[in-house]
């Protein structure tokens, strides 16, 4: 494997974590922080209303000492709420401001109940280098049901495979939400810890 | 990146710490009132009311000369959801009061009794956060 698809590959499973939470309520913005091995990021959209979210991320990446900065967009496909649960299907897109060869688009959808919580995803990313795409599943069980307003928990486990390597590679993630702030600890062995950390306006 | 980690961590758990501080004060102020024989069981047509007894007790114990919509909502199923239902009602003046309650799938908001509570509104407002509005229920304090 050459260097930058080495680059790649590492890249691809930090950067996962940020599709979480990708519209906010109407009127609504939410910012997100990404910091790992491999990239710091910054991540802020504005959701005009549930329906969809408009934003801006600007990305360092540590390994090729390069700085871009991506328009995204994401869009509520089909939501279905019942009592107990709910269900979302997205379709998201991203371009970078100096660079449109270096893009994105991709699907993802989630179903969850306040004790469950099931979601994948699918995104295609273009660039000079490689094209290539991913995907992941991701399973969680919250270990307590906390009221509107407590800490609230989940145990999670993520597995995540992309065209440059056909393996799967699975592991546990850590969320914690309270009030407005959400944060988020994963570890794999190969790309170590990442941390993922939002603030919802 | 390790400093940028940490700095998430510390600031995380500053914020969570800050609401936490709140809740000790909302709890505080609720000891101070008894609002037991709050019609939080049954309403005066005998339709029942289905919200946590102790949450809703919680919710009017500094209210007063006021009205409580306890709306039924579906999908309303994660706490960091819910936040945008809170801050969209907290927007409309006449709200004097908002809560959620995950557990029953309910939101309470508070109105001065005066007010003419519109449901569509309601489901409006709800709506913008991603949710539906199913029903509705007023209790007067």
């Amino acid at each position: 494997m050459g260097m930058y698809r080495y680059i790649l590959f590492f890249y691809i499973i930090a950067s996962i974590n940020i599709e979480a939470r990708p519209i906010s309520y109407s009127g609504g913005s939410t910012l997100m922080m990404f910091s790992d091995n491999m990239k710091d990021s910054i991540y802020y959209h504005f959701s005009p209303t549930y329906k969809y979210s408009i934003g801006i991320e600007s990305v360092k990446d540590n390994y090729l000492n390069n700085d871009y900065s991506l328009l995204r967009a994401t869009y509520l496909i089909n939501r279905k709420n019942t009592q107990y649960s709910q269900r979302n299907l997205y379709i998201n897109a991203g371009l970078s401001i100096n660079d449109t060869s270096n893009n994105f688009y991709g699907i993802h959808g989630d179903w969850e109940t306040r004790r469950w919580f099931v979601g994948f995803g699918f995104k295609k990313l273009n660039n000079k280098i490689i094209d290539y795409d991913q995907k992941h599943l991701q399973l969680g069980v919250a270990p307590y049901l906390g009221e509107y307003g407590d800490l609230h928990t989940w145990l999670m486990i993520k597995t995540k495979k992309n065209s440059l390597n056909d393996d799967w590679y699975t592991y546990p993630v850590l969320k914690f939400f309270k009030g407005n702030v959400l944060v988020e600890f994963g570890y794999n062995d190969e790309t170590e810890w990442d941390a993922h950390f939002m603030y919802r306006f | 990146m390790k400093l940028i980690g940490i700095i998430l961590f510390l600031f995380s758990s500053w914020m969570v710490a800050s609401d936490h501080s709140h809740d000790h004060m909302d709890h505080s102020d609720m000891m101070h009132h008894s609002h037991e024989g709050h019609a939080h069981e049954e309403l005066v047509d005998g339709e029942k009311l289905e919200v946590n007894p102790e949450r809703f007790d919680k919710f009017v114990a500094n209210l007063s000369n006021a009205q409580v919509a306890v709306v039924s909502v579906k999908g309303m199923v994660c706490d960091f959801c819910a936040r945008g239902i809170e801050k969209t009602f907290e927007k409309d003046k006449n709200v004097k009061k908002i809560d959620v309650d995950l557990s029953q799938g309910k939101v309470l908001v508070a109105f001065d009794k005066g007010f003419d509570i519109n449901f569509e509104d309601i489901k409006k407002k709800i709506l913008a956060n991603g949710q539906n509005a199913t029903g509705m229920q007023v209790v007067s304090i």
